[in-house]
């Protein structure tokens, strides 16, 4: 009898511990999946197939407040209308290089490659100098054929040549705008290129760069006041 | 029988801790809903104040609607679906009037549209959604509370750089500055996992469709093992404190890698977002 009490304590004592590490090893799992438990993620399509109401919903007179809701829709319907462009208008991905031309009811009439903002800072003493198209909604301030280009400081300053005066007839080049430019704002804008090659990379110092034909379809669809949306 | 004392208050010290973590994170949360942080629903007498249009017309109603009805189920179905659109239309047009780009996220056509002004710029197509499984738990009208003003960003970290730039010194002359120019190439994309906090604990997780190099995979699971070490700690701080946090749905997506770029690159730095479900 003895020696069978003395076989079974060693067991009692492995019984003793398991149960207390077995109940530790529990709560830890919990912790560790209850955050998956309640946030994982499961097709979006099987979850929402019913809809309920709750009671007070149910005794608010519900065809009443649908007709009312119907009104609400359509009213912000045609506020959200009233936003959009009524002119022909040009959206241009600077991620892509891509631009596309779309007609007053949104819908695109053309679209193609571009180049815009090559997102380089020019270091030069204490001067930075930022190349980089800006995004938002822009506005056609005025449209020229063969417009000159006035060179900027840093035209100059990229090319390692001497800062000219003001009014030096070295800033005037005539050929780097291409057939048609159309402003935007703070000097950026939408014209030609001599380097065609380049068209669907990011290589300029914030104007957007069209091909030839391109330009020439969105210089005649464009007026003055048209929206220029970058993104 | 110092052994059998011992085993009695361990085991019965765990076993509190057990149940206690099994009501609080699992049994509280399924049984009482987990609510969702709400968002301040505007009543449609509020948004009669704010329109002139149609006002007289709108609050004529209104004062009928104390009139009791019976309604079928398909009128209530059709009601919530109305409503669920017309908040969601008033959250578009709140942003519209904003100057900054928006996302809308609409899951039940599986697209997401980049817009500006009303105006869409980009749309894609989303491969692949999904969403919490705790947002199965909500009622319809708790989730209409939830989605019913635009989600704006609180945290946002991706794979990828916002912005890059590369920085040039000048050339000292004509002769360093023809060394310099060389023949531009496309910058090469690196791939995109995209992790975005909104506020009323919403979280959106954009990821690439394509698979992603040796490099990628790197980058993509030690930000994807950082985040499930957050739900963890999350987890044990809300055991801790004994105080049951909202729950923290979750939205996964999965869109192309170039979608990806443009919406992590064009969006602002803290932007809004519609939510359709």
């Amino acid at each position: 009898m003895e020696i069978e009490e003395k076989n079974k304590r060693p067991f009692l004592n492995v019984i003793i511990w398991i149960i207390p590490v077995l109940l530790f090893c529990v709560f830890s799992l919990m912790i560790l999946f209850t955050p998956a438990f309640q946030n994982s993620a499961y097709k979006v399509k099987s979850l929402f197939t019913g809809f309920q109401a709750s009671e007070e919903t149910a005794n608010d007179g519900i065809e009443k407040l649908a007709i009312r809701s119907q009104r609400n829709i359509n009213i912000i319907e045609s506020k959200l209308n009233n936003l959009k462009p009524v002119k022909p208008y040009i959206v241009v991905n600077t991620t892509e290089n891509r631009f596309s031309l779309r007609n007053a009811n949104g819908d695109t009439v053309r679209t193609g490659g571009c180049s815009t903002g090559k997102n380089e800072v020019l270091i030069a003493g204490k001067k930075r100098i930022l190349f980089k198209t800006p995004k938002g909604m822009f506005t056609v301030l005025n449209k020229q054929e063969n417009r000159p280009w006035i060179k900027p400081d840093w035209a100059f300053i990229e090319d390692g040549l001497p800062i000219p005066s003001a009014r030096s007839a070295s800033r005037i080049d005539y050929n780097t705008l291409g057939d048609y430019a159309l402003s935007i704002g703070d000097g950026y804008m939408l014209h030609g290129t001599l380097y065609q090659r380049f068209l669907g990379l990011p290589v300029t110092h914030g104007c957007v760069r069209l091909g030839d034909k391109d330009l020439d379809v969105i210089y005649h669809t464009l007026s003055k006041g048209s929206k220029v949306f970058i993104y | 029988m110092k052994n059998k004392l011992t085993f009695w208050i361990i085991t019965s010290v765990l076993s509190i801790i057990v149940i206690y973590a099994l009501v609080s994170t699992v049994l509280m949360p399924v049984l009482t809903k987990n609510p969702l942080p709400k968002a301040i629903l505007r009543t449609t007498d509020d948004k009669e104040k704010s329109s002139k249009i149609d006002n007289k017309e709108i609050k004529d109603e209104a004062n009928t609607d104390s009139n009791v009805s019976s309604n079928s189920k398909e009128d209530k179905m059709k009601y919530f679906e109305l409503r669920k659109k017309e908040v969601l239309l008033h959250s578009r047009l709140e942003l519209a009037n904003e100057d900054s780009m928006y996302l809308v996220l609409d899951l039940t056509n599986n697209t997401a549209f980049l817009e500006m002004k009303g105006v869409m710029l980009h749309e894609c197509k989303i491969v692949e959604s999904t969403v919490s499984n705790s947002i199965k738990m909500y009622h319809t009208e708790a989730l209409l509370n939830w989605i019913a003003e635009p989600f704006m960003v609180k945290h946002v970290e991706a794979t990828i750089p916002k912005i890059e730039y590369i920085e040039k010194i000048a050339p000292k002359d004509s002769i360093e500055a023809n060394k310099i120019s060389a023949e531009p190439a496309a910058a090469k994309r690196g791939d995109v996992f995209i992790v975005m906090d909104f506020d009323r604990n919403l979280r959106l997780v954009i990821s690439q469709s394509e698979l992603p190099d040796d490099e990628g995979k790197k980058i993509i699971s030690v930000m994807k093992r950082k985040y499930q070490e957050i739900e963890v700690r999350r987890s044990l701080q809300s055991l801790i404190k004994f105080n049951r946090e909202p729950a923290m749905p979750q939205i996964n997506i999965v869109v192309s890698k170039s979608d990806a770029t443009i919406f992590y690159k064009s969006l602002p730095v803290r932007p809004k977002m519609v939510l359709q479900m």
